[in-house]
């Protein structure tokens, strides 16, 4: 059972030089992990104007989250539902595909307080929403143009390089679908087709619908957020995979739309 | 030996990789020993922070550390003194800022101490003794102030609590002394007052009568004593020092100086009304950190001797304490605690007791939340039929317990089942549906699909009963908006229709709101009067933001005003509301939502919400929907939501404020020296420095003094919004607990002719018979992953009906809920107390509506000990 858990170090105990100031500390009296500042996420959004300093500072005082590996199905309510559980929420900003303006598995929840941004990072992270496991991480704060999908395709640029079948995200990444969509017009024309150069993508996969899955995060993936949200130019549409396979909550493209502007920073409630 | 001696130090006691899997304590301890021993020179000063910060963050491991320390002090007398004397600084500390955790932790430690001969047994003697006598000088009328019994009380906790870890070297040094504490403490029981924690407990006990409970003073008390009866034998507390007795008797044993406590807060006044506050201040400052829930019948718990039980729960509070934020390491260390015995069912029934924690828990529920979702990964055999357990077991119990209990309970559920894939056993309550509909089970089971659906879809959950199809009944409809003017060729004949075309056409062409709102004048409200005018527009507006959230903000921002316009009193504002509610009908979360976004925008007061929640569609729903009680909630916290940000706003002004006085007086100050410094020119005194610098010093000035003043400005003017937000919150306390008392004086069966007091629990059988379910509630453990579909029913079939009438079952979740609200805003209460009294609980009020709204306060009043 331990073996579940490898063990490492409580780092609240680790005395780490702070390269930034840090908040106070809370009310228990004892250092806490979040102001441990090793602690924050080693993405670095690499559109953020400023320093690593200025950087890591926003961070810190963020009451912004980036919520990532959300299906494409999911909806603002699910998702409001969830975070109000960790504080009273201001807005939220669903991640668009540039192209199609659909969900693209990603989103911002703004909060009124700091204490409930870290709330949802220390326990919404990793648990999951609509059967996957989400991550939640600090974000320095949404920008007008955040919202779009950065990779070539218009969605997330994780989307782009995929290579195993996830049907809460339009199947097999951008690229596979290319690749697969050429193999087929091949087949289609009676060419003979080597499977020797793309990988298999373990078709047997595809069987499984939406929902008869089970959570052990094949969906998970280690890589780095740079890959996820690195900036990447270009409209060039892939083939599309069909998101609306039977799921009742597929959104008609344009269906959110209306999410360019108004993004007042001022604080109402 | 790769490991440093800060890992070694933080793994001590655990079976891993960095002690090579071994679980030899001695072993341990002599490895990180000669570790810490050869660097000692270099990093004399780091390895005593560490220590330090070991002992006080790792408690259940102090006993470790107290070796290491012991054996350091072999070598290293004065190293070991430094780091007594400074633990005694920081308990000295820890008592003046009344850090509970801290002084509770640093008994301990130094009982751990002196179980290492570091500490001189005598000196843990005398600390309780300062403790004991500080804590009868509280209870005293005349030297001391008895509303801070929870102080009092604290201290003496904390000897108890240290007692496991020490008493036995205690018994065996200073048998003596340790009886005299001992008596000292059995004194202190037998004048303090019995804490009668009804407003607290999780379930309603039969209407409140229960003299032989023990509080949570006297059982830790009386399983101390029974571990002094049994000769202090503590299976739950590591002894890794009496493996090196030998060497550690070798040391010296230091003294600790003196502590002194506080002096006791003396009274401000003998009125009844400030004591009651001050007592919740106290209550508040010294809170009790577990009331330990019995879930499971005693024949399913873990046997263990009474103190180990209290052991382990304290091991578990306070890696649920340390580890706060750190999921692995929290998960880790709660299934790998150092005792030799299995304890699933004491650490659920522990996070339940945090979980369910009344006033609140010391963190947000959806920590435990979490937990328990790691806790069933960790120990995938074991732990998700505990917790499967627990849910049969408080659901068997649901009527019984406390409303906030029952949401908290609601929410976390379905949070969890939305983990696991919203995979129960649901046919076995499948027969909640034969129950009336204000049946505490069926309305669980109902809001636990509600909050489902709300984490996913309508199609998924009623999937996922489908193996109790009678379940469907109870679900909610199918979430989508209801629009009266939908656009139809056919139907399109009413002016409604019309002018809603006209008013979406507009919004298409992009007309500014001012356009929009002469139009409403000019072509609505004269021919169809302002309430029309309202229907056609909120209607409206709602079906173009029914999207998302994100729309539903968006046309508030945008088009609200128009809504504001029509909207200037509360009655229109009611009405504005029943178009929400009607246009959401079949959602409950979007009407929640809508209400709170516009409350937001100030286009609802909140007591336009409370009004509107007291209206009678809504109150016709009180007992068997949480829909109008999560929108009153939404309110009224929203309503002291915001003036927790103005406080704190505030707060960081006024600190903002000094900082700028402090640069102005400086540039002032400097700019003055200056100026004053002469020279003699052609015999006439001028200013020696160049014009240069002057000049630039009275920019700064300026500069500094416009800062000030400006911050001066805007700390004045969040004072005034402060002040605006407390009379509000004032106006909203009084109106609500008007309304409360309102509909219950309408509906509460009347006091008998003889002053009897109605039971409306009359019909209730699972109350009358709460000690037999007790016993035959069976847990279903044999399933392997919590959630085998064909367990078989357990033990139900006593429970198909229920016999509470419509009426009293409104009476009693009525009452639930003001109880509810009272205990949660107990502080805010308390400041207005005076005011409620005056014009709220005046005249005959119903002694039912007056013992929920004060037992939710812990109000004691003349009329008896509580009512």
């Amino acid at each position: 059972m331990a073996s579940l858990f490898k063990v490492r170090i409580p780092e609240t105990l680790i005395p780490l030089a702070p390269p930034v100031s840090l908040p106070p500390p809370c009310s228990c009296g004892f250092p806490c992990f979040l102001q441990d500042p090793s602690k924050l996420s080693a993405y670095r959004d690499r559109r953020f104007p400023g320093t690593q300093e200025e950087y890591e500072a926003a961070l810190q005082a963020s009451t912004t989250v980036y919520i990532g590996n959300m299906s494409f199905y999911t909806t603002e309510e699910q998702a409001y539902e969830l975070f109000s559980r960790a504080g009273e929420i201001k807005k939220i900003i669903m991640g668009l595909d540039k192209n199609t303006k659909t969900p693209c598995g990603f989103c911002f929840v703004l909060y009124y307080s700091r204490e409930d941004a870290e709330d949802a990072v220390k326990y919404i992270s990793g648990t999951m929403l609509d059967d996957r496991p989400i991550r939640v991480d600090f974000d320095w704060g949404f920008e007008e143009g955040r919202q779009w999908g950065r990779g070539r395709s218009g969605g997330q640029v994780r989307d782009e390089y995929r290579t195993d079948y996830d049907p809460g995200r339009g199947g097999y990444g951008k690229m596979v679908q290319k690749e697969l969509e050429a193999q087929r017009e091949l087949v289609d024309y009676g060419g003979s087709f080597q499977p020797n150069a793309p990988p298999p993508y373990e078709r047997s996969e595809r069987k499984r619908g939406y929902g008869d899955r089970n959570d052990r995060g094949d969906y998970q993936r280690k890589r780095n957020r740079n890959d996820d949200r690195a900036a990447a130019e270009g409209s060039r549409r892939a083939p599309d995979s069909d998101p609306a396979e039977k799921n009742p909550r597929f959104r008609e493209k344009g269906d959110s739309d209306e999410e360019e502007d108004d993004y007042d920073k001022r604080r109402r409630r | 030996m790769s490991a440093g001696w800060r890992t070694l130090l933080l793994r001590i006691g655990d079976r891993c990789p960095e002690y090579g899997g071994s679980a030899d304590h001695k072993e341990h301890i002599e490895t990180c020993y000669g570790m810490l021993s050869r660097e000692y020179e270099h990093s004399r000063d780091a390895i005593f922070e560490f220590l330090l910060e070991c002992a006080e963050q790792l408690p259940h491991k102090i006993p470790f550390f107290g070796v290491l320390i012991g054996l350091l002090n072999l070598e290293n007398e004065d190293f070991v003194k430094d780091i007594v004397d400074t633990t005694q600084a920081k308990l000295q500390d820890a008592l003046y800022n009344e850090n509970c955790d801290r002084i509770r932790i640093l008994l301990r430690f130094l009982s751990g101490l002196m179980c290492s001969k570091v500490v001189a047994p005598n000196s843990i003697i005398e600390t309780f003794e300062t403790l004991l006598s500080s804590a009868a000088t509280i209870l005293d009328e005349e030297t001391g102030n008895p509303s801070w019994q929870p102080r009092a009380d604290f201290y003496v906790y904390c000897i108890l609590a240290s007692l496991p870890w020490g008493g036995p070297e205690l018994f065996e040094q200073v048998p003596d002394e340790l009886e005299r504490v001992l008596v000292g403490i059995q004194s202190y029981l037998s004048i303090r007052r019995h804490f009668d924690d009804i407003a607290f407990s999780v379930f309603e006990t039969d209407e409140g009568h229960s003299p032989n409970k023990k509080d949570f003073m006297e059982d830790l008390w009386e399983r101390i004593q029974i571990l002094s009866r049994s000769g202090w034998k503590v299976k739950s507390v590591p002894k890794p020092h009496l493996s090196f007795e030998a060497q550690l008797v070798a040391g010296n044993s230091h003294r600790l100086s003196p502590i002194s406590c506080p002096p006791p807060n003396l009274p401000q006044t003998s009125s009844e009304i400030l004591k009651g506050q001050e007592k919740h201040e106290a209550d508040l400052k010294y809170p009790q950190r577990l009331r330990r829930l019995h879930i499971f019948p005693t024949n399913k718990a873990e046997n263990m001797q009474p103190v180990d039980r209290f052991v382990v729960e304290e091991c578990i509070l306070d890696v649920l304490l340390f580890f706060n934020g750190c999921r692995k390491e929290c998960a880790f260390y709660l299934v790998s605690l150092p005792v030799s015995f299995r304890y699933e069912y004491l650490m659920a029934e522990t996070i339940f007791s945090q979980l369910l924690l009344l006033p609140n828990p010391p963190f947000r529920p959806i920590y435990y939340t979490l937990v328990i979702i790691d806790l069933c990964k960790a120990l995938p055999g074991a732990f998700p039929s505990v917790v499967v357990g627990a849910v049969h077991a408080l659901f068997e119990r649901i009527s019984n317990m406390d409303t906030e209990c029952r949401t908290r309970l609601i929410l976390w559920f379905s949070h969890h089942l939305s983990n696991f894939q919203f995979i129960w056993p649901w046919q076995e309550w499948s027969y909640v549906k034969d129950l009336p509909k204000w049946a505490p089970q069926r309305v669980f089971v109902q809001e636990v699909l509600e909050r489902e659906i709300r984490l996913s879809y309508f199609e998924k959950i009623k999937q996922s009963i489908e193996d109790a199809a009678e379940l469907e009944e109870l679900l909610p409809p199918k979430a989508g908006p209801n629009f009266k003017f939908v656009g139809n060729e056919s139907s399109e004949t009413t002016d409604g229709h019309k002018l809603s075309k006209e008013l979406v056409g507009m919004i298409r062409g992009k007309k500014t709101v001012r356009d929009i709102i002469l139009w409403v004048e000019e072509h609505m409200i004269p021919t169809n009067g302002a309430e029309f005018a309202l229907d056609v527009v909120s209607q409206t507006l709602l079906d173009i933001g029914s999207k998302s959230f994100t729309h539903l903000i968006t046309v508030l921002e945008r088009y609200g005003q128009i809504i504001s316009k029509l909207c200037p009193n509360e009655e229109m504002q009611l009405l504005l509301m029943d178009e929400v509610s009607a246009y959401w009908k079949n959602s409950t979360q979007m009407t929640a939502i809508s209400i709170d976004r516009m409350m937001g925008y100030r286009m609802i007061s909140n007591l336009a919400i409370v009004k509107w929640v007291f209206s009678p569609a809504n109150v016709e729903q009180f007992h068997v929907s949480d829909r109008p009680w999560e929108i009153l909630r939404n309110a009224v916290s929203k309503t002291y939501n915001r003036i927790s940000d103005l406080r704190k706003e505030i707060q960081s002004l006024k600190k903002g404020l000094q900082v700028a006085k402090e640069v102005c007086a400086k540039a002032i100050k400097e700019l003055e020296e200056a100026k004053s410094v002469l020279e003699i020119v052609e015999g006439q005194p001028t200013p020696a420095e160049r014009p240069g610098r002057l000049r630039r010093l009275q920019v700064y000035a300026d500069k500094a003094k416009h800062e000030e003043v400006t911050t001066e400005e805007s700390l004045e003017a969040k004072g005034a919004l402060l002040s605006r937000a407390l009379e509000e919150s004032k106006a909203v306390l009084k109106l609500l607990f008007k309304r409360f008392v309102d509909v219950l004086t309408e509906r509460l069966p009347p006091v008998s002719a003889d002053g009897e007091i109605p039971n409306l629990r009359t019909g209730d059988q699972n109350v009358n018979s709460e000690a037999r379910d007790l016993e035959t509630a069976t847990m279903e453990i044999d399933s392997e992953n919590g959630a085998d579909k064909n367990s078989e029913p357990n033990g139900q079939n006593t429970k198909n009906s229920y016999n509470v009438g419509e009426l009293e079952q409104w009476c009693l979740c009525t009452l639930g809920y003001l109880k509810s609200f009272s205990r949660q805003y107990a502080t805010e209460i308390w400041s207005h107390i005076a005011m409620l009294d005056d014009e709220v609980f005046v005249g005959d009020i119903h002694p039912l509506i007056r013992k929920a709204a004060f037992s939710g306060l812990c109000r004691f009043t003349n009329e008896g000990p509580q009512l």
